[in-house]
């Protein structure tokens, strides 16, 4: 609910005051940065909080996870100095590091030149608080805290720190500057809410609501933030909260009478610790009396204040009816509508947590990878190019792809040792020994994400390689020629064919990549992702997710490729019509209790892979009967069973490797080899944006990568 | 968090402050059989309280019989309410002169502040108030480590024209407040004091030290804490009544506003507390109060202030409610739930947990009138709402309000109300 922009509001009108430059840079973007330094469970709870209110934050930091990234979006950096190279326009920072590393961050973020600084860390020794303020002082930053709840300006819907979003704003205003409202300036939290609540409950609205913290030295005080407050136009009153302990009220009512130019308006004072006990510290290290003190009483800030013309409640109905005075009877909002909007809000039901990832959108009928659908990228792209587009997000230009397909090649030439398979081993548990022996994979670098798409190509080099080695096909790869494209070392190592037929060639490459991915759900990519979670080395965790790949996950093509030929030969064999030999094989199956594969999809009625792998069989004169049988299926199941199941992408792909005379576990060897791709991505996904240890929900993943988007 | 004045010197000592000859401490009499006391000796309280000087808990012994008798009185003595439990004795020193040494930071401006004055040995506060122009302060706003030498002469060069007589003490003197400078910064004190600093013949003596340590900083004193053979936190001044010390084990922060074995006046509504953070801990206090004088009579006395805010496990937060429902002065629990870090959930969870065990055992009920906003409402509102349709009689007296359509004042007005008519009091 933003209802003014950043750069009209009271933190803008603060950061012009310190940093005249950078204001006007926001003046342009019309976007008030900022960074969050300290990722722990904390930094990060209320990133994503501050994210939902409206806060623009343009990175995080957290020494050694530069590079990562945070609610997967955001760049994490190493350092501030790092980030402020990338991203110079970062104009406030909030600090929610531990107090025993607080310090060195805080200085940190002042002396690299951000003006407002928002210090959440509690607990932070005074002595450090001291070195913060030295610095702060020399660089001109306006620190609030440390130990403070944050700030929070509801109008232009920005919110600094951990404050629930319950400050109510001035929605409509008749007046030339906009809403309008009163500025709360707290030592306390809680007490922030309190006030806010007594406020609203009379339909007086809120512009600031600042913080300062609890503890016995701060950085920024009432005498600082009053007058700031005050000078910006759509301020109309300051209420300060206050408590026992210090003498920061008693500082304030000083300035108050020495320079009452600085305090040209209303101001109302809510004191706490009227009925405190001496000498008991209460909760706040600050709000202590000592005996014998002359300040830090109740009756001391009272006394002060009143005397400096500041009337002191000590009660939410005192303060009411203060403000009320000083305000004659300004309303804001309407209390029934405030209400009725806060219910909404408690009467909420809970938010779903989520996770979420950017590279695959899977939706009923329709995948997208990074916006674009896979129909359209199976009939236009290579598979190094989605490959590339999965882990970052873009196919890349001509000149890159060449770089990509230099490296798969290489790949693919290193030696592999001579694969041993048992009899009827599952390729997938072949080609994850061999995957996890790999010494020239481990060694690859993976620093960045250029380094995780080149060590994926390097990947899917390799696994050529031993496919070729499960398929005893090394003979068609001796004579590898360097210059040639990567989907004919495909070829071959899949065929055994050393001559490249053009045609099989791309529809061997429009399978894989048909296989590429389909988002975070699938056995495969779970296991991959809780691999990751433990940042186990890239291949091994690439291993968990091929090793998932079984007749149950990712082996329905083989099955489906098997049961076609079946179905052609039976009809041969007994010369009869395929439809009428395929119902009676089903008829077969299903009374010994086996299942029929290809058909049927959790998600897709009608698979978007289908289609365009259909029309490439027919374009390149590939399809034959069993293309032809895959297309009636359905309807042959249903005569049969009764039940309606669409054909899947195992099925089309199935038909096809059968039509091209392929051994049926192709089909699955395709699956494999294409979701290697995906693996991959999500593995270096994880690794990049995720905590570690993370207990995943799968199903709570939420997609928020690129809207859908059409090829270039 | 308070340092002994024993403990102060040690920590002097290591850093090379003069200080007089420590004979021991004492936690009974028999313990001064086995000392070997040099005559005169002093004996001196160890409470973490000032003025004991002026609340006879300093002596000065001339032979260990009198050492007996003084011991045994002082043992007997309570000074500002507070046990005396240990004795420190220590040589008698000859005093020629005496001053003030403190280093501190500034409230006002957050400065380092190394505060001297020739008028040593008296309250320092007093003589701030009555003679102000012997005070000489000086603030070091860059918060070094060390206090520059040029600094440290300045100060005393502008303590000597107050003392002209010690000029030839200088070096000694500047050495002095060097030292306890960086004594402040290197253990993290809040405050290092000499009050007196006593100059002798040979040169000078810290008669008597004070430091405060910053409880924020302690995790980084570990050999300062194992020096002192300090092994937990210290807390309050004052002695921890049973409800305090039961809720320290707990893991809570709360303070009895009233003195224990009070009489509880049969005309007046006592209200427990569990408000949420430190802040609304202190204000809810003062909102009850003002409610109490303003609509029932001045009839109200809130009981305590509690931190309940922060975070705490379920268990804990049924603690809260134990410890206050088995408080036999309270007759109403307010309580309130708003805000970022707490969760409405957990908390509402335990208070149920408490309120059926306390049911279940028999145990005194106690109504509960409060309101709930924030983190996790939907699940916290479910949960209260299953309580009350599975278990009606246990939550009979269980108000809670969902949502901020009434103030908190509102509610602990109502809260009172309600408790005021179930009493039969005319309000």
């Amino acid at each position: 609910m933003r209802l003014i922009a950043p750069d009209e509001g009271m933190l803008y009108h603060i950061i012009e005051k310190r940093r005249p430059d950078l204001a006007k840079k926001i003046r342009n973007t019309r976007t008030i940065e900022t960074v969050v330094v300290g990722l722990g469970g904390q930094g990060t709870r209320h990133a994503e909080l501050m994210q939902q209110y409206g806060t623009a934050i343009t990175a995080g930091i957290a020494p050694g996870r530069g590079g990562t990234r945070l609610l997967e979006t955001i760049p994490i950096y190493n350092t501030i100095s790092e980030c402020l190279t990338e991203h110079p326009n970062i104009a406030v920072a909030s600090i929610w590091r531990h107090y025993s590393t607080a310090k060195d961050a805080t200085i940190e973020v002042i002396e690299a030149g951000i003006p407002v600084v928002v210090l959440i860390s509690e607990g932070i020794p005074v002595r450090d608080v001291r070195d913060i303020l030295v610095a702060a002082r020399k660089h001109n930053t306006l620190l609030v805290g440390g130990n403070t709840p944050g700030v929070i300006f509801p109008p232009e819907g920005i919110k600094v720190g951990m404050l629930p979003d319950v400050f109510y704003p001035q929605e409509v205003s008749t007046e030339e500057f906009g809403p309008k409202g009163v500025t709360i300036i707290s030592r306390s939290g809680a007490i922030l809410y309190h006030l806010s609540d007594a406020l609203a409950s009379v339909g007086i609205a809120q512009n600031a609501v600042i913080g300062i913290g609890g503890d016995g030295a701060i950085g920024s005080t009432f005498r600082d933030l009053v007058p700031l407050a005050m000078e910006y136009k759509n301020t109309d009153l300051v209420v300060i909260a206050g408590e026992i302990g210090g003498c920061q009220e008693e500082l304030l009512a000083e300035d108050i009478q020495k320079h009452p130019e600085k305090y040209p308006k209303p101001m109302v004072a809510l004191i706490s610790g009227a009925h405190a006990p001496e000498g008991k510290t209460m909760g706040h290290a600050g709000a202590i009396v000592s005996p014998g003190q002359t300040y830090g009483t109740f009756q001391s800030k009272k006394h002060a204040l009143e005397q400096a013309g500041v009337p002191v409640a000590n009660s939410q109905y005192d303060l009411i009816e203060e403000v009320k005075t000083k305000l004659n009877d300004k309303n804001y909002f309407d209390v029934e509508h405030y209400y009725k909007k806060m219910k909404t809000i408690w009467d909420a039901p809970a938010k779903k947590p989520g996770w979420s990832t950017l590279i695959t959108n899977v939706m009923p009928n329709n995948l997208l990878i990074s916006g674009y659908p896979l129909q359209d990228i199976v009939e236009r792209k290579g598979f190094l190019e989605v490959a590339y587009l999965l882990i970052k997000g873009e196919f890349p230009d001509k000149k890159t792809l060449e770089e990509m397909r230099k490296i798969a090649v290489t790949a693919a030439k290193l030696p592999v040792p001579k694969i041993t398979r048992l009899h009827n081993e599952d390729v997938s548990k072949t080609l994850v020994k061999y995957l996890v022996l790999d010494e020239s994979l481990a060694a690859f670098p993976q620093e960045g994400i250029d380094g995780a798409v080149k060590k994926t190509i390097f990947c899917l080099g390799r696994a050529a390689r031993y496919l070729s080695g499960i398929y005893g096909t090394e003979k068609a790869l001796e004579k590898l020629n360097e210059n040639e494209p990567f989907s004919y070392i495909i070829y071959r190592a899949i065929t055994g064919n050393s001559k490249v037929n053009e045609k099989h060639s791309r529809l061997i490459e429009a399978m894989i990549v048909a296989c590429v991915d389909h988002g975070v759900t699938p056995p495969s990519a779970q296991a991959t992702l809780i691999a990751a979670t433990t940042r186990a080395p890239y291949e091994v965790a690439v291993a968990h997710g091929v090793g998932a790949i079984t007749d149950v996950h990712g082996g329905a093509g083989a099955k489906a490729a098997q049961f076609f030929n079946e179905c052609i030969k039976k009809a041969k064999k007994e010369k009869i019509d395929v439809s009428l030999a395929t119902r009676n094989l089903m008829r077969e199956y299903i009374e010994e209790g086996k299942r029929v594969e290809g058909m049927g999809h959790r998600v897709h009625t009608k698979d978007p892979r289908r289609d365009v792998l259909w029309n490439l069989a027919t374009q390149t004169g590939i399809a034959s009967e069993h293309v032809q049988l895959s297309k009636i299926i359905s309807t042959i199941f249903e005569q049969v069973r009764g039940m309606s199941l669409p054909i899947n992408v195992d099925g089309v792909i199935g038909s096809i490797v059968a039509d091209m005379g392929l051994d049926p576990t192709i089909a699955k060897v395709l699956f494999i080899y294409g979701r290697l791709a995906g693996l991959s991505a999500h593995y270096f996904e994880e690794v990049a944006s995720q905590p570690r240890m993370r207990q995943i929900n799968f199903a709570e993943a939420i997609y928020k990568g690129e809207e859908m988007r059409k090829i270039p | 968090m308070k340092l002994y004045e024993h403990e102060a010197k040690k920590v002097f000592d290591t850093m090379k402050i003069p200080i007089p000859k420590q004979y021991g401490v004492i936690h009974s009499i028999e313990e001064l059989d086995a000392m070997k006391l040099q005559y005169p000796v002093m004996l001196k309280s160890m409470v973490l309280v000032g003025g004991r000087g002026k609340a006879g808990g300093i002596k000065k012994a001339n032979n260990m019989e009198e050492t007996k008798k003084i011991a045994s009185e002082l043992f007997k003595l309570k000074i500002k309410g507070l046990a005396v439990e240990c004795i420190l004795l220590e040589e008698v020193v000859d005093e020629m002169g005496a001053c003030y040494f403190g280093v501190t930071m500034d409230p006002a401006t957050y400065h380092n502040v190394v505060i001297v004055s020739a008028s040593g040995g008296v309250d320092i506060e007093q003589v701030a108030r009555e003679k102000p122009k012997t005070i000489i302060k000086r603030e070091i706003p860059d918060n070094s480590r060390e206090l520059p030498e040029k600094i440290a002469e300045d100060i005393v060069c502008s303590l000597l024209k107050d003392l002209p007589q010690m000029n030839y003490l200088k070096d000694i003197l500047v050495d002095t407040i060097v030292k306890l400078y960086a004594t402040y910064q290197r253990f993290d004190a809040k405050l290092c004091e000499i009050n007196p600093l006593i100059i002798t013949s040979k040169g000078v003596v810290a008669a008597d030290a004070k430091m405060v340590l910053d409880d924020n900083a302690l995790f980084r004193q570990v050999e300062l804490l194992e020096m002192l053979g300090i092994k937990e936190k210290r807390h309050d001044v004052a002695e921890r009544t049973k409800n305090e010390l039961r809720a320290q084990t707990a893991g809570f922060p709360y303070i009895d506003l009233l003195p224990e074995n009070h009489a509880k006046d049969p005309h007046k509504l006592y209200v427990g507390l569990i408000p949420g953070g430190a802040g609304y801990g202190i204000f809810s206090i003062d909102e009850v109060a003002t409610i109490g004088k303003r609509f029932f009579n001045d009839r109200v006395v809130p009981v305590n202030f509690m931190d309940s805010g922060g975070g705490p496990t379920q268990n804990k937060v049924a603690e809260m409610f134990h410890l206050l429902m088995d408080n036999s002065d309270v007759d109403l629990i307010v309580t309130s739930r708003f805000g970022g870090i707490s969760s409405c959930d957990i908390f509402i969870r335990g208070m149920v947990q408490a309120v059926k065990e306390r049911y279940e055992n028999g145990k005194k009920m106690i109504p509960v009138f409060g309101r709930m906003v924030g983190t996790d409402l939907p699940s916290a509102r479910t949960f209260l709402e299953k309580a009350k349709a599975e278990n009606p009689d246990v939550m009979k007296n269980v108000t809670i309000f969902v949502g901020n359509q009434r103030i908190m004042a509102d509610v602990i007005r109502e809260g009172i109300k309600k408790a005021f008519e179930s009493k039969g009091w005319k309000i």
